[in-house]
C-alpha cells in the first residue's frame, strides 16, 4: 500500500514538474520567439559546419580526388594523427603557445591596469597608447613584426649590431629554437591590451571603503591588494584568462603570416597546422579530424568560461 | 657593360640536345610556327619582327565581335615582386577586351601565386569557382584530374596545338585530354653582381660553372665583403623555393621521379638518390656550414632577395630578366647615397646561364601558366558563358598578347609571340632577355601529376628546411621527403 501511494506520489510530483515548466515555457513564449531567429541561423552556419566536419573526419580525400569521391576510413584519421610525430610537436607548440601566450599577457595587462589605475596627469593618453596594439589589424602588425624581426635586415637586429651589442644580427624567426618564443612576444604585445582593459573595468568595482577601511586598520599597500582588491577580481580574472585561452588556441594570423608554421614546423600550432593539411595538402578528412579534437578542447574551455560566469551572477545576484 | 655571348654555350652540351627534344614531343616537330631545333639567342633575333597578326579580327572568328555575355575570371596576377611595366600591361590588356568585347561583362579577379591555388580549391568545393581561371602551370593537372575542367585544346580557339611549347602542352593535358591553353612559358636565369665579384677576388665576369662552384663563390664573397653570396630561397608554400631548387636538384642528376628525363614515367621516387643528397648537401653547405646566404631564406621568397641584391648586400640568385626592370623601379624610389648605390648595383647587374652540375647536366624549371574553362557545376551560378570564356582566352593567348604580358619576365606561350614587332622591341629594351631565352632549352616541366603541387610546395620546402634547420641530417630529410612522396603517391592520408 506504502509502495503504490510512494509511486503515485512520484507521478504527480513529475507531472506537476512538466506541467510547470510547460507553463513556465509558455509564459516566456515571446522570449522563445525572439531568440528563434539566432537560432536558425546558428544552426545552419554553425551545427551543420560541425555535422559536416564531424562527418568528414571519418574519410580519406587524396589529392587526385573530388571531395564528393571520398573514401571512409573510419577512424584511421585519428589513429594516424595520434600516431604522427607532427601531431605531437604541433600539440606542445600548441601548449606552449597558449600557456605563455595567456599567462604573460594577463600578468602584464593586470600590472598595466594597476599602475594606471591611480590618477595621474597624462593617464588617459597612456590608456590610448597601450590600446594600439589591440586595435590594429592583426595582418599588419604580422608584416611589421616580421621586419622588426627579420634575421638579415630586420631593425632589432640593426640597433643591436650599430651598438656593437651583436656581430651580426639575431636569428629570431628562422631557427627552430627561437621562432616560438619570439612569436609569442608579438603575440603578448597585441593581447595584453585586452586584459588591461578587463582588468581596468574589474578595479573600478572595488570598494573603496573597503580600501579605506584597511588603510585605517593599518594594512600596507600589499596587504590591501591582497586582501580586498584581488578577491574582487577573481571572476573577471578567471573570465579574462579564460578568453584570452580560448582566443590563443585559436590563433592563426600571426604565426601565418610571419612563418607559415615554419622553419621545419616549429611555429606550427593547431589552427595553422589544420589549415595548411585542409587547404594547402588537400587532407580534408585528417584536418576535420584534428578540428574535431580542437573542438573538444574548446568546448571543455568553454564549459569552464560559462561555469565562471554563472559562478558571477549567482554571486552579484546574491550581493 | 659586357654582353654575355650564351648562344656557342646554348648549343653546346649533350643534356640541351635531349632536353630539346624532350620539349618537342612527336606532335610539335609536325609543324611549329618556330623551328625549335635551331633555338638560340641568334635565332629568335631573326625571326622576331617579321609577321603581323589582327589579335581582334582572329579572336572575331571564335567570338564574334558583338557577343553578349557576362564573364567570371580569376588569374594569377602582377606581384610585389614585379615591374611596373608589367602591371601596366595588365592593365592595357583588360582595358582592351572590355573595348574590343564592349557587351561582355568582365569580373576579373588577380589572386598572387601564392594565394591562387588555396583560393581556388576552396571556392571548387562549394561550386563557386568562375568560369574561367588562369593557373600557375603547376595547377593545371591536379584540377584536370579531379575532373573540375572543361576539355579546351589551342583549336578551341583558333590556334594550333603546334603553336604552342610541347612542354607546356603536358602540363594541361591529362590522360590524354587536353584542359588548357599555355599562356606563357619561362625559363630564369643565373644573376650577379660583378662589382661583388671583383671584390671578393673573383672574375667580375665569368659566372660560376657548377653549382660547386656557387657554393665556393658564395663562401669567398661571404667571408671576404661579410654579405650573402647566393640568394638562397627556403619558404614553404611559395613558389620561389621549387623553382629555386629543383634547377640545383636535377643539375647534380636527382629529381622527384625521373621527370629529368626525355619521357619520364613518374614511378620511381628518386628524392633519396645519392644524387639527391649531393643538391641538398649543397644548400646545406651554404646556410649552415659557410653561412654564406640571407640567414632569412627560411621565411623569404625572391621579392625579399631583390633588395638585398639592390643594397649590394647580395652577390648571386636566380630570377628571371624581369628583376633587372624591378631594380630599375626600385633605384627610381631610393633617395640620396642609397639612389647612386643601387644605381652602381645595377651598372654591375649580370645575367649568365645557371650553373651545371658535376656532370655538365644544366637544368632550369620550365614553368609558367595556363588558361582553363570550369565545367559548369562548379561555377557560381551553375553556368558558363563559354563564348566569352573563349574570347578572353583567345586574347590572352594570343601571339600579341600571350607575349605582352610576359613582356619583362617570362616567354610568350604561343610560339607566334616570337615573330611579332613586340618581341623585336622588347628584345632591344629589355636587357638580358636573349640569356633567359636561351635557357628554353634546359627547362624541365614540374612532374604532370595531382600530387606536384604538394611536392613542390610543401615536400621539398619541408625537405629543405629540416636540413637547413638542423632537424634533421641532410640524409634524413632526403628520406623523410621520399617517404612522404612515397605516402602522397600511395593514397596515404
Amino acid at each position: 500500500m506504502t509502495i503504490v501511494s510512494g509511486k503515485a506520489e512520484a507521478r504527480r510530483t513529475l507531472q506537476s514538474a512538466r506541467s510547470d515548466v510547460l507553463r513556465k515555457m509558455w509564459e516566456h513564449r515571446a522570449d522563445y520567439a525572439y531568440v528563434l531567429p539566432a537560432i536558425a541561423v546558428m544552426l545552419i552556419v554553425i551545427a551543420y559546419p560541425i555535422y559536416y566536419t564531424i562527418e568528414l573526419s571519418f574519410f580519406n580525400t587524396p589529392p587526385g580526388l573530388q571531395l564528393r569521391d571520398k573514401i571512409f576510413v573510419g577512424f584511421n584519421n585519428y589513429g594516424a594523427i595520434l600516431t604522427s610525430g607532427v601531431f605531437w610537436q604541433v600539440t606542445f607548440n600548441t601548449l606552449i603557445w597558449t600557456v605563455a601566450s595567456t599567462f604573460f599577457s594577463f600578468a602584464l595587462g593586470f600590472a598595466a591596469a594597476l599602475a594606471l589605475h591611480r590618477d595621474f596627469i597624462g593617464r588617459g593618453v597612456l590608456r590610448a597608447i597601450l590600446i594600439i596594439p589591440w586595435v590594429i589589424s592583426a595582418v599588419a602588425a604580422s608584416y611589421i613584426w616580421k621586419w622588426i624581426y627579420h634575421s638579415d635586415f630586420g631593425i632589432i637586429g640593426a640597433v643591436l649590431v650599430e651598438l656593437g651589442w651583436a656581430s651580426r644580427p639575431p636569428n629570431f624567426i628562422d631557427s627552430v629554437s627561437t621562432v616560438l618564443p619570439s612569436l609569442i612576444v608579438v603575440n603578448i604585445w597585441r593581447e595584453f591590451p585586452f586584459a588591461m582593459i578587463m582588468m581596468t573595468a574589474g578595479l573600478q568595482t572595488v570598494p573603496e571603503q573597503l580600501l579605506r577601511a584597511a588603510k585605517v586598520d593599518g594594512a600596507n599597500a600589499w596587504q590591501r591588494f591582497w586582501h580586498v582588491t584581488f578577491p574582487h577580481l577573481r571572476n573577471v580574472s578567471t573570465v579574462t584568462i579564460l578568453l584570452l585561452a580560448v582566443a590563443n588556441f585559436n590563433s592563426f594570423i600571426i604565426p601565418w603570416i610571419m612563418t607559415g608554421g615554419g622553419p621545419s614546423n616549429a611555429s606550427h600550432i593547431w589552427i595553422t597546422h589544420i589549415y595548411e593539411l585542409a587547404f594547402g595538402r588537400q587532407r580534408w578528412g585528417v584536418a576535420s579530424a584534428y578540428s574535431v579534437l580542437l573542438f573538444i578542447i574548446l568546448m571543455t574551455l568553454g564549459y569552464f568560461y560559462v561555469r565562471a560566469l554563472s559562478g558571477n551572477e549567482r554571486k552579484d545576484g546574491g550581493a | 657593360m659586357r654582353r654575355i655571348t650564351v648562344g656557342g654555350a646554348v648549343l653546346r652540351g649533350a643534356v640541351s640536345t635531349a632536353l630539346t627534344i624532350s620539349l618537342m614531343s612527336a606532335s610539335a616537330l609536325a609543324a611549329p610556327p618556330v623551328d625549335l631545333s635551331k633555338w638560340s639567342p641568334e635565332y629568335v633575333r631573326s625571326i622576331a619582327g617579321t609577321q603581323d597578326f589582327d589579335t581582334a579580327g582572329d579572336c572575331a572568328k571564335v567570338t564574334p565581335l558583338d557577343y553578349k555575355g557576362r564573364l567570371t575570371f580569376w588569374y594569377q596576377g602582377v606581384f610585389e615582386g614585379d615591374p611596373d611595366l608589367l602591371r601596366q600591361y595588365y592593365k592595357d590588356f583588360f582595358a582592351t577586351f572590355r573595348k574590343t568585347y564592349p557587351n561582355i561583362q568582365l569580373e576579373e579577379q588577380a589572386l598572387t601565386y601564392n594565394d591562387l591555388l588555396d583560393k581556388f580549391r576552396t571556392a571548387l568545393l562549394g561550386n563557386a569557382a568562375p568560369m574561367a581561371v588562369r593557373l600557375q602551370i603547376l595547377g593545371g593537372t591536379e584540377f584536370a584530374s579531379k575532373g573540375y575542367l572543361q576539355p579546351l585544346k589551342p583549336e578551341d580557339v583558333g590556334y594550333s596545338t603546334e603553336d604552342f611549347w610541347p612542354g607546356a602542352m603536358k602540363a594541361v593535358t591529362w590522360d590524354g585530354v587536353t584542359y588548357g591553353i599555355p599562356t606563357n612559358n619561362e625559363t630564369m636565369a643565373f644573376i650577379w653582381n660583378a662589382d661583388i665579384f671583383k671584390r671578393a677576388g673573383l672574375d667580375p665576369n665569368k659566372p660560376p660553372a657548377t653549382w660547386d662552384d656557387v657554393v665556393k663563390y658564395s663562401k669567398q664573397i661571404h667571408d671576404k665583403l661579410g654579405i650573402a653570396g647566393y640568394g638562397l630561397v627556403a619558404r614553404k608554400n611559395a613558389g620561389n623555393t621549387p623553382y629555386r631548387f629543383m634547377p640545383q636538384l636535377w643539375a647534380y642528376g636527382g629529381g622527384v621521379f625521373d621527370e629529368a628525363k626525355a619521357n619520364p614515367t613518374y614511378k620511381e621516387i628518386e628524392l633519396n638518390s645519392p644524387q639527391s643528397k649531393a643538391a641538398l648537401q649543397a644548400s646545406y653547405d651554404m646556410y649552415v656550414r659557410d653561412k654564406s646566404v640571407p640567414v632569412s631564406a627560411l621565411t623569404n621568397q625572391q621579392a625579399d632577395n631583390q633588395p638585398l641584391f639592390l643594397a649590394g648586400q647580395l652577390g648571386m640568385m636566380i630570377s628571371h630578366p624581369s628583376d633587372y626592370n624591378v631594380m630599375l623601379d626600385l633605384q627610381k624610389k631610393a633617395t640620396g647615397a642609397d639612389k647612386d648605390k643601387a644605381q652602381t648595383v645595377i651598372d654591375n647587374m649580370r645575367y649568365g646561364l645557371i650553373p651545371t652540375g658535376p656532370d655538365g647536366k644544366r637544368a632550369v624549371v620550365f614553368g609558367g601558366s595556363n588558361i582553363h574553362i570550369l565545367k559548369p557545376e562548379y561555377v557560381e551560378g551553375g553556368k558558363v558563358d563559354e563564348p566569352a570564356a573563349k574570347a578572353i582566352i583567345c586574347m590572352w593567348t594570343s601571339p600579341e598578347w600571350s607575349l605582352k604580358m610576359a613582356y619583362a619576365g617570362s616567354n610568350p606561350g604561343n610560339l607566334n609571340g616570337f615573330k611579332t614587332k613586340w618581341m623585336k622591341e622588347r628584345l632591344d629594351s629589355i636587357k638580358f632577355l636573349d640569356v633567359t631565352t636561351s635557357m628554353l632549352p634546359y627547362g624541365i616541366p614540374f612532374p604532370a601529376l595531382p600530387q606536384s603541387p604538394e611536392i613542390m610546395n610543401i615536400i621539398i620546402p619541408d625537405m629543405l628546411q629540416n636540413a637547413l634547420t638542423g632537424a634533421m641530417t641532410v640524409d634524413q630529410a632526403a628520406e623523410d621527403a621520399a617517404k612522404k612522396v612515397k605516402d602522397l603517391m600511395g593514397g596515404g592520408l
